[in-house]
């Protein structure tokens, strides 16, 4: 049993060593790959785990030796994922460096650290009350052979680390050069020790969108002309909710407006906003996990859809003779009211890392509509269209402002991405986009992708939707309350 | 610095195959090896500790 065990040992550890053996000799000197920072701490970690095999095959399977496997591996894994996932999710073929049997260098060490944590566990397993043996044990033809290729493996590296990387404090680059055998083509570099914030989340560190703390005054707006309009008359959202409005749609041919609520509260009411035509809570979770819902549109006069500000969507349809016990995994209250078309997310690139709180549907091109806010690490202000036949992105920009007399920014350092758009709406290939932060109605020419008009609405108190009906803008504030200010010309 | 790993490595490979007597040094170093392995992990990847997607 002694035998078959170290002998299996020595054979994983020459399997363990034909990945790192063939990254520095074939990928790397014959093919100019060099690794990077973490690639170079992948591949360290596999002859780590190979270091510890020749102390088991020398001095047998001790508990501390098989711990620092399942150590060394569950790190392996930890920077494996790590690694990969700045990759995982690019197009088809877009990952890095070199493959191997069709899959890139650093994910195929997840498969392999787990491996040696899985090999750990067999040993631990089988192994049996051993004696340790002190002063080593005489290594076989197999582990010497095991020795002898591990030292030309860790040899290669040396080579491979002082002339890529350099001695210390060189270390490598996150985007390392070909390799070169000349040494005027080396690049030794300090720039990972150069001073970077340390983050849990990096880049994907965003604070979910929140309309406290906006500044509200217009005259601070990044548009230096801005007209105004005023709000000629306030009304009041009469029926019990289950929240807060987060945003409203109006529907010409049935007369109704949709209302979209914090607690995921789905109502239809009537013009005069008295009374619940129809309404439901959806249930959040399952499936596709909808956050705080903050964009409402009609589809047609039966169809609505609604959104949160993690663009997950779902698409309701209204049906008198719903089936309640088949709706109860889509709603958690008024189970018999609607049916569910369609529950999904909406992909976006340019408004990827930002979170939206507006939607709007255009029946002209068939399609849904979202803006987006800014957060601290993205100021921008970006329109998505998605076509409704297949909610697939099918347009996306960042509107410019309309040369001639339209708005101008109040100088260089601004920009429309410091408007935090809380409701739109869209009517005649123009939408209109409600700004919480300096309470400002932005006009955008939709086949233009231009700003043509900002008017300031003063006394909006956290606008956070916006309609459409007639020649009238009807705006979502706190507190169940709705302004209604004249649409501009 | 990944230079000096594996210099590390290739010493305590040494101590392990030719001076089997010294385990508690090879020991000590395989130790030291795989803290530094850490640091340096950590150094390359600190803007952002938890891999960079959804969460």
């Amino acid at each position: 049993m002694k035998d078959t065990f170290y002998t299996l040992l020595s054979v994983a550890i020459l399997v363990l060593l034909v990945p790192v053996g063939t990254s520095v000799f074939v990928l790397g000197f014959v093919l100019g790959d060099s690794p990077c920072v973490l690639c170079w701490a992948q591949r360290t970690g596999m002859v780590l785990i190979a270091l510890i095999g020749l102390f088991i095959l020398r001095y047998g399977p001790r508990p501390r030796y098989l711990g620092l496997v399942v150590l060394v591996g569950a790190y392996g894994i930890y920077m494996s994922i790590r690694h990969s996932a700045l990759h995982l999710a690019r197009d088809i073929g877009q990952g890095f460096s070199v493959e191997m049997l069709g899959a890139h260098t650093y994910s195929w060490s997840t498969f392999i650290y787990w491996a040696c944590v899985v090999a750990a566990g067999l040993a631990l397993l089988l192994s049996r009350e051993w004696e340790s043996l002190a002063g080593g044990r005489r290594l076989g033809l197999l582990g010497k052979i095991a020795a002898a290729v591990f030292f030309v493996v860790v040899a290669g590296n040396i080579a491979q680390a002082i002339t890529s990387t350099g001695p210390p404090p060189f270390m490598g680059q996150s985007d390392p050069v070909r390799y070169s055998f000349n040494p005027r083509r080396w690049v030794w570099s300090l720039e990972e020790w150069r001073h970077v914030p340390i983050s849990f989340r990096g880049r994907w560190s965003i604070d979910r969108p929140s309309l406290d703390g906006l500044d509200t005054d217009s005259r601070r707006g990044p548009l230096a002309t801005v007209g105004e309009l005023q709000v000629k008359r306030q009304e009041t959202i009469s029926p019990s909710l289950n929240g807060e409005v987060t945003d409203l749609a109006y529907d010409e041919a049935s007369g109704r407006f949709l209302l979209t609520t914090q607690k995921f509260g789905i109502y239809l009411v009537d013009a005069a906003f008295k009374n619940v035509i129809r309404y439901t809570v959806i249930d959040p979770g399952f499936s596709v996990d909808m956050s705080e819902l903050n964009g409402a549109a009609f589809v047609d006069s039966r169809t609505i859809a609604a959104l949160s500000h993690n663009k997950s969507y779902v698409i309701l349809k209204e049906n008198d003779a719903a089936d309640a016990d088949k709706n109860y995994r889509y709603f958690a209250e008024s189970f018999d009211q609607f049916d569910e078309l369609d529950r999904s997310r909406f992909s976006t690139v340019r408004a990827r890392m930002m979170y939206v709180m507006s939607l709007a549907y255009d029946p002209a091109s068939d399609c849904l509509y979202t803006v987006t806010v800014p957060n601290r690490r993205n100021k921008k202000l970006v329109v998505s269209r998605f076509a409704r036949t297949d909610m697939t992105l099918s347009e996306e920009y960042s509107p410019k402002l309309s040369a001639g007399s339209g708005p101008v920014l109040r100088d260089d350092t601004r920009s429309l991405g410091e408007y935090y758009v809380t409701g739109i709406a869209i009517r005649d290939g123009r939408m209109y986009a409600i700004s919480a932060a300096y309470s400002t109605l932005l006009l955008i020419d939709l086949a233009k992708r231009e700003v043509s008009a900002a008017y300031a609405v003063r006394g909006l108190s956290k606008p956070n939707g916006l309609a459409v009906r007639g020649t009238e803008l009807y705006v979502a504030c706190e507190n169940k309350t709705v302004h209604v200010v004249d649409g501009p010309a | 610095m990944e230079f000096l790993n594996f210099v590390l490595i290739l010493v305590a490979g040494y101590l392990v195959v030719k001076k089997p007597h010294r385990e508690k040094t090879a020991f000590t170093l395989l130790v030291v090896i795989f803290l530094l392995l850490i640091a340096l992990f950590f150094v390359g990847s600190r803007s952002s500790i938890l891999p960079p997607v959804n969460y």
